[in-house]
């Protein structure tokens, strides 16, 4: 049987598209098509990513201009067809400016650019994709300089009920606390889900946790994707 | 003044954090100012203006509600408010 195909959107600056597509191929079992943002068909519809880097000089706000790509109007009417989108870093930020997924990802707390590895607690494992990561607490590296995490009270209260936090900052044995948190993001927030439970977004970076030994948490976050396919 | 600059007709919209929000460069440049010996600066909040020349007054306003609302600002973090120049 012929491998599935997934797509990945690649925007003027986007960096991390080629790590992923390594990642992607390599433990989803799958092939990838890399979709340029101006073209407005994307053919392989089973798994759409949006990858990490920059888009469009991230200028006016990390994300912003990238919403209006003929690519991503393309990905925001497959996403009400219920096709499964992942967000990563400036994915993440793309999908929150597009309103698929809710609030929006600001300045850090202290203006720094983060890169490091983060202990990320997964808060929801009764999602399509977390449910086959073995683990609580995986660590992922964060590399961003807009990645706190704001929303009105009400819409956080609504993420909460409806259990759509799927990721959290937390120490490495789980603990949700404000000394973990790298960028000031509200409640800790690392990565969301959509009330549909297909879209996924999160700032840390699984594709960059693939390469140094088996037991790399990026590894099994992506095998635990082909339950989508 | 020639009559092509009397006619121009410019928007300008402004747009900034909404209340509440920690805006950490503006908490920055609060910090450099105090520092600066100026005691009676109580608060500073930063924004952006954008300048928008248009060719005709034809649903002027509803294009740039919509412009402003749909790209400049992000609703969720941002106001925006448009005068004319």
């Amino acid at each position: 049987m012929p491998k599935k195909v997934v797509s990945i959107v690649v925007f003027p600056g986007s960096n991390c598209d080629r790590d992923l597509d390594i990642a992607v191929q390599k433990y989803m079992n799958v092939n990838t098509e890399l979709v340029w943002h101006d073209d407005p068909n994307i053919k392989n519809q089973e798994m759409i990513f949006i990858p990490g880097g920059f888009s469009f000089g991230d200028y006016l706000r990390s994300g912003a201009l990238a919403t209006k790509s003929p690519a991503m109007k393309e990905v925001i009417r497959l996403s009400k067809k219920g096709v499964p989108i992942i967000g990563i870093c400036n994915g993440f930020q793309i999908l929150t400016e597009c309103k698929l997924l809710d609030g929006a990802l600001i300045d850090n707390y202290k203006r720094l650019f983060i890169c490091k590895e983060n202990f990320v607690k997964i808060e929801n494992k009764n999602t399509l994709f977390t449910k086959n990561i073995h683990k609580n607490v995986v660590q992922f590296p964060i590399a961003h300089a807009q990645g706190r995490f704001y929303t009105s009270e009400d819409n956080l209260k609504r993420l909460e009920d409806n259990n759509q936090i799927v990721f959290k900052y937390s120490s490495r044995d789980g603990k949700i606390k404000k000394s973990e948190n790298p960028n000031g993001s509200m409640n800790n927030i690392a990565g969301i889900i959509n009330k549909n439970k297909n879209i996924l977004g999160l700032m840390p970076h699984p594709e960059r946790a693939v390469n140094f030994s088996e037991d790399n948490d990026g590894i099994s976050f992506f095998i635990g994707l082909q339950n989508f396919l | 003044m020639n009559l092509r600059k009397l006619l121009k007709m410019i928007y300008r919209v402004y747009i900034n954090f909404k209340k509440g929000i920690l805006d950490p460069e503006a908490e920055a440049i609060k910090r450099t100012i105090d520092s600066m010996g100026y005691k009676t600066i109580k608060n500073i909040s930063k924004g952006k203006f954008f300048d928008i020349e248009i060719s005709s007054s034809k649903n002027t306003l509803g294009d740039l509600e919509k412009i402003s609302s749909d790209l400049l600002s992000n609703p969720i973090i941002e106001n925006f408010k448009i005068i004319k120049k």
